[in-house]
């Protein structure tokens, strides 16, 4: 797995990198703000840790071009100051999770291991599970056999299943996550797309499922 | 030239393939309405190939332009397509006509199952008439859903056009089109399902 670490404070960064490196990942560290977002632009990173004051650009800054750019990569926010509204602006800005100086090297990888779990982030904006390819910048679902374009909300429900393969994701978040809170969505919607998502793997020849969990929700599986 | 000066004396045993198999279909139709089912058959049409688009095909297939190869090099002398609601219906009348004792299948195409690279997707059949009024004669079946056959007749023009500006983004458009339609047609398809209950 690997990380890009951005905080101007030299001496933090090499222990925190040494203390990474330890701990199984590939790190890149840099110093200031515009170098994070050339580093990630690459795009070859399972997850950033930006530091909120630096040098040119600020750990905010970047983290909202990131968002802008529709990229989702997870990001833990580090901050010198415990002030609430920093956090706030954090976490509305598109941060994962957000740690306040000084903080415990277990914290920090508890948290690193936790914005990453399940995440499946690749380099390219497609996702891959078994001969189902899902092109996240053309909405477009493929196999070797075709392709069709997806809805808006078929893609987002696959999306979701495909970024968790084998994880059961509940019905509720589902409807949370894609209609929204304040919606009026009646709940069987879920299962419509589900069916409209099943109907579509099949006519691919997939060689994935949507699986059904009753009254607990659904999840993604190889079929054997 | 006229169909009747090109393909002479075996016009007329080609219109009686042609409305064969239209009878076929036809025959599918009322079997089903005898039923109470609704009729997997929306509309249907049919061509005798004229002779400047055969003399055409035969010309780039180095084939000479005349009766006896549009009959024997050429399978689609005799044409007939059958426009469906949904994609499930196509392979029901495809089934229906495949299981008719009066016709051999000489080959299946399925660009519905895995449609080509321009976006196309129907189901193509020849059909090899061994019995009945048109016996002897290949004809030619085309079948899809009525959203595909919509976006085919677009897709046609852009084979007659000559110059076409923007060929490379208007292929890409007509492609995107095309995997649209056929996941609104897998959409409609599931809401069929979901009203006849069998979810």
């Amino acid at each position: 797995m690997r990380l890009l670490l951005a905080e101007d404070e030299r001496s933090l960064a090499r222990a925190l990198t040494v203390l990474l490196r330890k701990n199984n990942y590939e790190v890149d560290a840099v110093y200031d703000g515009e170098e994070a977002m050339a580093y990630l632009g690459s795009g070859n990173y399972d997850g950033a840790i930006l530091d909120i004051m630096m040098p040119k650009r600020d750990g905010i800054d970047v983290l909202c071009q990131l968002r802008r750019q529709g990229n989702r990569l997870p990001v833990l926010l580090l901050t010198a100051k415990s002030e609430v509204d920093d956090k706030v602006l954090g976490l509305d800005s598109g941060a994962n999770d957000y740690l306040t100086k000084p903080f415990a090297s277990q914290e920090l990888l508890a948290r690193i291991r936790a914005m990453t779990r399940e995440q499946t982030v690749q380099a390219t904006s497609r996702l891959q599970v078994g001969n189902i390819t899902l092109d996240r910048a053309t909405f477009e679902l493929s196999s070797p056999t075709g392709r069709l374009r997806l809805a808006n909300k078929e893609f987002q429900m696959l999306e979701l299943l495909m970024c968790n393969p084998r994880n059961l994701i509940s019905t509720e978040r589902f409807l949370e996550k894609i209609w929204g809170y304040d919606n009026e969505a009646e709940i069987n919607v879920v299962w419509v797309y589900i069916s409209y998502l099943r109907k579509k793997l099949a006519a691919l020849h997939g060689n994935i499922q949507i699986k059904a969990r009753r009254n607990a929700g659904y999840y993604l599986e190889e079929a054997i | 030239m006229t169909a009747n000066e090109f393909y002479g004396p075996e016009l007329a045993q080609m219109r009686l393939a042609e409305r064969q198999v239209l009878e076929a279909v036809e025959e599918l139709q009322r079997v089903w309405k005898a039923q109470g089912r609704q009729s997997p058959v929306l509309y249907t049409s049919s061509r005798i190939k004229s002779p400047e688009s055969m003399c055409r095909k035969l010309a780039q297939r180095g084939q000479p332009q005349t009766r006896q190869a549009a009959l024997t090099r050429v399978r689609d002398a005799v044409g007939v397509r059958v426009i469906c609601g949904f994609q499930d219906d196509v392979y029901q009348v495809a089934r229906w006509l495949e299981d008719q004792a009066a016709f051999s299948v000489l080959e299946t195409k399925d660009y519905i199952s895995y449609p080509k690279e321009n976006g196309y997707r129907s189901y193509h059949l020849i059909l090899g008439l061994r019995a009945g009024p048109g016996r002897g004669m290949t004809v030619e079946v085309q079948l899809r859903t009525i959203a595909i056959d919509f976006w085919a007749s677009l897709e046609h023009q852009l084979k007659y056009k000559r110059q076409v500006p923007h060929a490379r983004l208007v292929r890409e458009e007509l492609r995107r089109c095309a995997d649209e339609i056929a996941s609104v047609d897998l959409s409609m398809e599931t809401i069929r399902e979901l009203l006849a209950g069998s979810f």
